[in-house]
């Protein structure tokens, strides 16, 4: 019954998802927001393995997510590799960094772990800007300008980078809702309700905390890649911004519902749109004032729903029909 | 058969010997009783056998393997586990959801879900699967931690207080689990501080006083060891 009614809404989804862009302009600001939402969502729904399944809040995301921007657009500029195998190419070495980052900070929990991450990630924004023979420096990289072609995953319009996105985001939808129902899922649910207990009665803690980690790391890097698609541009401060991303996907699952499967979808169509919105309506009325506003809804946000829009979107639906009986 | 040999067992943590030179065997299909007075070391001797904690000396043999020093999940993997003397539960997650872990040991989820509900059956509770594991009451809550043990398939269950916070009866309904889990196959290792609990059901009681195995022997025993007497039971026992 449950099961079947939350398949019939994702189908609803999809299909409005499907046929939204094509009431706005194909390369205007509106298809260009949706495109934002729903990679940024992607990239929420990545962070949610870790910091929602195995509650690790990591605040260093950004790490994985520059180093797939940078991976492929290298491979792309240096041998003219096709940026869907430079993609693959970005996840390895997103998942690799992963694995790296989780050995050291493995027995790490709560504000440790976020500091940790978050200095990861600092380390990684500091050598791209040093290390400019390699990275372009401050300077940055641009994707190099060819035919449009989905072999290049270059496109016309923004509208085919909606879809890009819209795939990108239903990829790792499909992978979080098959880990958190699948054995990994209910071993990083014991694990942190309660670690030892989770491990006298069989669970692997270490390998397990390892396996969201990498598979985390490698979605991340992949929707690197397609960032430096969408945008044709990036600098070090862009990708591997604590603030742009790092925190910014950990808040989007927060305010949506961390731990759930819709959680990143709903923060995302909140948060994006909120500051752009923010940003139109104050950022000629005085400094900071945009960011403030911002600021504000979010804490009313927070302090309305702590479980996230997900839980009130959810307490909404329960409330209203009465059909179905005494629910679980 | 023996199927639990720990010999010279030590743990100390800085200065202090949480456990000296412990030992003693479990034989297959033995209900053993662990009593000792408050910090005498019982839930660090359970903790030590889990791999919990890292021993600084002596031996732990589970049916002739040796296991001192590995990790607790290779141990349960080997046919030994415990449960917590705080009731540690998932408490966010199903009684079902919470069993399920231990299957998932040695199966998959659905086979492991089919198992939890075979273990919650032996347990007696099969009508509260779907109930969240923290709104349970106490009796319920003691009962899913052996349900979640059990799950595990284990040789040997190692049981920290799952008697504390009960009543009479409930005592006495748990303790005819006890009795029928080792009608089943299984060897226990139990603490308990209700010494009426231990008595009534243990073949043999070992105690523990200051990190040290002071007795070993039947409950009538020790009921009237004089060194028992005066660490643990107190005077009006003896007589």
């Amino acid at each position: 019954m449950k099961r079947a009614r939350n398949l019939l809404v994702a189908g609803a989804g999809l299909a409005l998802a499907l046929i939204l862009p094509m009431a706005v302009d194909a390369n205007g600001y509106a298809v260009r927001v949706l495109t934002l939402v729903l990679l940024f969502a992607a990239m929420a729904q990545a962070w949610n393995i870790v910091g929602g399944l195995a509650s690790q809040m990591s605040l260093g995301h950004a790490a994985f997510f520059g180093l797939g921007a940078y991976t492929s657009t290298l491979l792309l500029i240096h041998f003219g590799l096709s940026p869907w195998i430079g993609m693959i190419a970005s996840a390895l070495v997103g998942g690799a960094a992963a694995f790296a980052l989780s050995l050291p900070t493995m027995r790490l929990k709560g504000h440790y772990f976020a500091l940790a991450t978050l200095a990861f990630a600092e380390v990684f924004r500091v050598a791209a800007n040093a290390w400019s023979s390699l990275t372009g420096g401050p300077v940055g990289l641009s994707i190099p300008y060819g035919e449009p072609s989905f072999l290049m995953m270059q496109f016309q319009d923004t509208r085919s980078y909606y879809y890009l996105a819209l795939s990108a985001f239903a990829v790792v939808t499909v992978v979080f809702a098959a880990i958190k129902f699948s054995s990994l899922g209910y071993r990083l649910r014991a694990i942190r309700e309660n670690q030892a207990a989770a491990e006298v009665v069989g669970v692997q803690t270490t390998k397990v905390k390892i396996q969201a980690a990498v598979i985390s790391g490698c979605l991340t890097a992949a929707l690197g890649t397609i960032y430096a698609q969408l945008n044709f541009f990036f600098d070090p401060d862009s990708v591997f911004a604590a603030l742009q991303i790092s925190i910014r996907v950990a808040l989007i699952t927060i305010v949506g519902g961390i731990g759930t499967v819709v959680g990143p979808l709903v923060g995302a169509v909140f948060i994006i749109p909120l500051e752009e919105l923010t940003n139109v309506l104050f950022a000629d009325k005085a400094a900071g004032l945009s960011q403030l506003v911002y600021g504000l809804l979010l804490i009313v946000i927070v302090l309305i729903q702590p479980r996230g829009l997900a839980a009130l979107v959810g307490s909404a639906l329960a409330r209203r029909p009465k059909t179905s009986g005494a629910g679980t | 058969m023996t199927i639990l040999a720990v010999s010279n067992l030590s743990k100390s943590f800085g200065g202090l010997h949480a456990l000296s030179d412990v030992s003693f065997t479990v034989a297959q299909g033995e209900i053993v009783g662990l009593i000792g007075p408050n910090g005498a070391g019982k839930s660090t001797l359970f903790s030590t056998l889990m791999g919990l904690h890292r021993p600084n000396g002596g031996a732990v043999e589970l049916a002739g393997r040796p296991v001192a020093g590995r990790k607790p999940h290779v141990i349960a993997a080997m046919g030994m586990t415990k449960t917590f003397q705080n009731v540690s539960l998932f408490t966010e997650s199903s009684v079902l959801d919470n069993v399920l872990i231990g299957g998932l040991l040695h199966s998959g989820v659905a086979e492991a879900r089919a198992e939890a509900m075979a273990c919650l059956r032996r347990v007696g509770l099969t009508d509260i699967a779907d109930r969240a594991a923290g709104s349970l009451s106490f009796p319920e809550r003691a009962r899913v931690e052996v349900a979640r043990a059990l799950c595990t398939r284990p040789k040997l269950l190692l049981l920290d207080e799952v008697m504390a916070a009960l009543n009479t009866a409930e005592m006495d309904d748990l303790l005819g689990l006890i009795r029928q889990l080792r009608g089943e196959g299984l060897t226990l290792l139990v603490v308990e501080h209700h010494m009426r609990a231990i008595m009534s059901v243990c073949d043999r009681v070992l105690v523990l006083n200051f990190g040290k195995l002071i007795a070993d022997g039947s409950p009538a025993d020790i009921a009237r060891d004089p060194d028992v007497v005066r660490a643990y039971l107190g005077r009006e026992y003896a007589e």
